[in-house]
């Protein structure tokens, strides 16, 4: 034994799990998550950048990117608004029956899109239980409005469950000392509250946004799927995969593969720098 | 509007309130002058957050009223009322910085830009955050935090300033230098305050007047001094301060407890047989025979030395009582003390008080005696 304590340096032995752990990672994301987006930008650009920019450009497929995109904006503004108003109110009021409104709200992500997209139908359809009641030039379904209404259903509760915990978490005296220093209620709500919501507020208008434009179970549904009309992206991919139309199909699914990269992206560096300071 | 005893700033009236059956607060009464400092002091539960909350407007009494430099405010809301709270937690308002956040209530008022600046400019002097105008309340010390919040709430030039345990997040030194800071900020801008805590360290320190609350009623208030050397009940004695309770009875101008009897002073009054108790302070229990004593000096009993220990500046003495079955005191003895007249366990020494206080005790029933009837 050396006398020099202070001098050992400590060596252990190479440490083979770390490795090969991740090795293992990667081996199982690969065929699940990478190798399928890979193929979609390989496939995309096989024949060449010109005939991927052509299948993009088409009139048609730009019209069914920018319907989603119109759609999927609309039914996050409402989704947003709505979600800042029902944490507010629930997050500062107790009251009978609370828990069971939250529940509701949460209810929508647990059915499937499809069911969502029937039970539109049901209800705003041409012979449903109020859409029969509609003048025939007032009608929804079959129009951008359902593809919208569509995408409030799936996408509800999203911007509510992510504003909703920082609203329960906020404290309460920050409110009561503006309210203290002579603010009123909706002072109180732009000044104080709000500021403090900022990350949250964005990260729920992305996952909205981005759910919304991925949408296909209930539009499908709805939309009655036609095409520069009521034709979604997904649609688009849809129906032109069936058609055969690999190559058109291929580039609209290039876009909406990098937009949701686009979009993680933000969520994931966007939101430490919106919540500091 | 109608004035009571024009002068003071602050003026609670009969507070009452209950929460779900059970009284938190049971006719409080106080007044706060000017440019004074009130502390209210209890343990947690005494309703001493209550009445700051109920002053401040974030709680609504069942009944009583709260004026304002004679103005009554009972019902406005928070935001009318013009108080300045500082919380516990401070509540700086986290996206802003130390200036917005001192600027905000004039921000409210609606005042010029440039009356807010100077404003600003003049407060973050007054309390030394010169280098930190542009720095968010995350980026600041509990202390730094907390002088953002004094500034805050005197921007806006607040009727009264309310402070909710301002000193519970800080550690111990620092929080002795803020009591001292503060107390000399208060007296300098010579606005009402109104502090609660449950340190009576704190209370004593800080405190013009002491408010000590027990289970939502105010038992005494008086000065630090009169608080500590003449507490009004058992509860007041022993929560400021360590004392001595010995349990006995009124007897013809004595206070008696098995062997003991003490005269009373022609000022205390009582009635025959009435349920009284002995209250000494350590620091007043003497245990040698007085020999050049200066104070006033009562004989009570023998006791048995059973615990000497040294705690820092002093040295505290637990005695077993000769006549009272296993009653211990409690005897602090200052260093030349303890030099001069050292103690060993199982010593018999004579045990006696130069200051007391004997105080009824209305939990008691009165002892019955052949002596009867009140002489109030």
């Amino acid at each position: 034994m050396s006398a020099n304590v202070s001098g050992v340096k400590h060596t252990r032995g190479f440490d083979v799990i770390k490795p090969l752990s991740v090795s293992v990672l990667i081996a199982i994301m690969l065929p699940l998550v990478l190798l399928p987006l890979a193929s979609i930008f390989v496939f995309g650009t096989s024949n060449g950048l010109t005939s991927f920019w052509n299948a993009l450009v088409a009139p048609e497929a730009i019209f069914a990117l920018k319907l989603s995109f119109a759609t999927s904006f609309w039914a996050m503004i409402f989704n947003v608004i709505f979600g800042l108003f029902a944490a507010y109110v629930l997050s500062r009021y107790a009251f009978w029956g609370r828990n069971a409104i939250i529940v509701m709200i949460s209810i929508p992500t647990a059915i499937p899109t499809a069911v969502a997209g029937f039970a539109l139908l049901l209800l705003w359809g041409p012979y449903g239980l109020l859409g029969r009641y509609l003048p025939p030039d007032m009608q929804i379904m079959f129009t951008p409005y359902a593809i919208i209404l569509a995408n409030i259903f799936v996408t509800f509760p999203l911007a509510f469950g992510v504003i909703m915990p920082v609203l329960e978490t906020m404290s309460r005296s920050l409110e009561e000392a503006s309210a203290t220093m002579g603010a009123s209620r909706w002072q109180t709500f732009w000044y104080v509250t709000l500021p403090s919501l900022r990350g949250a507020i964005v990260g729920g208008a992305l996952l909205t946004f981005a759910r919304a434009v991925g949408e296909f179970g209930s539009t499908i549904l709805v939309s009655g799927n036609l095409a520069g009309r009521t034709q979604t992206a997904p649609l688009y991919i849809f129906s032109k995969f069936n058609e055969g139309q690999v190559e058109a199909a291929n580039a609209v699914a290039v876009v909406l593969a990098l937009f949701s990269f686009v979009i993680f992206s933000v969520l994931f560096f966007a939101r430490d720098w919106l919540e500091a300071d | 509007m109608f004035e009571i005893n024009g002068g003071a700033a602050v003026h609670v009236i009969s507070l009452s309130k209950h929460f779900g059956g059970a009284a938190v607060l049971d006719n409080i009464n106080f007044e706060v002058a000017q440019g004074e400092i009130v502390v209210l002091l209890g343990a947690s539960g005494s309703g001493k957050t209550t009445i700051l909350r109920i002053i401040a407007g974030l709680e609504i009494p069942d009944t009583g009223r709260i004026l304002l430099h004679g103005k009554e405010v009972t019902e406005l809301p928070a935001r009318e009322r013009g108080t300045g709270v500082i919380f516990q937690s401070y509540a700086l308002f986290p996206k802003m910085t130390v200036a917005k956040n001192i600027g905000y209530g004039l921000r409210l008022r609606g005042r010029s830009r440039k009356d807010i600046r100077k404003k600003i400019d003049e407060l973050i002097e007054l309390v030394h955050l010169e280098e930190h105008r542009d720095k968010y309340p995350a980026q600041l010390s509990g202390g730094q935090q907390q002088r953002v919040a004094i500034a805050r709430a005197l921007a806006y030039e607040p009727e009264v300033l309310l402070f909710d345990e301002p000193f519970g997040a800080l550690d111990a030194q620092i929080r002795t230098r803020l009591r001292k800071e503060i107390r000399e900020l208060l007296k300098k801008i010579n606005v009402p305050s109104i502090f609660i805590t449950h340190d009576q360290e704190e209370a004593l320190e800080l405190a013009d007047r002491i408010a000590v609350l027990n289970k939502g009623m105010i038992e005494q208030i008086a000065t630090p001094f009169d608080v500590y050397m003449h507490p009004e009940t058992e509860y007041v004695a022993t929560f400021l301060g360590a004392a001595n309770i010995i349990p006995g009875y009124i007897d013809h101008r004595c206070f008696r407890c098995e062997d003991i009897s003490i005269d009373l002073d022609d000022e205390m009054r009582f009635s025959n047989g009435q349920a009284a108790s002995l209250v000494v302070r350590p620091e007043d229990v003497f245990l040698r025979k007085p020999e050049n004593l200066i104070q006033k000096y009562q004989p009570l009993t023998d006791g048995i030395v059973d615990e000497v220990s040294f705690v820092g500046a002093f040295e505290r003495v637990s005695v077993r009582l000769a006549f009272i079955h296993d009653k211990r005191m409690i005897v602090t003895r200052p260093k030349t003390e303890t030099a001069a007249f050292p103690l060993t366990i199982g010593q018999k020494v004579p045990v006696g008080v130069v200051r007391f206080r004997v105080l009824p005790d209305n939990n008691r029933e009165p002892v019955q005696r052949s002596s009867s009837a009140a002489k109030r």
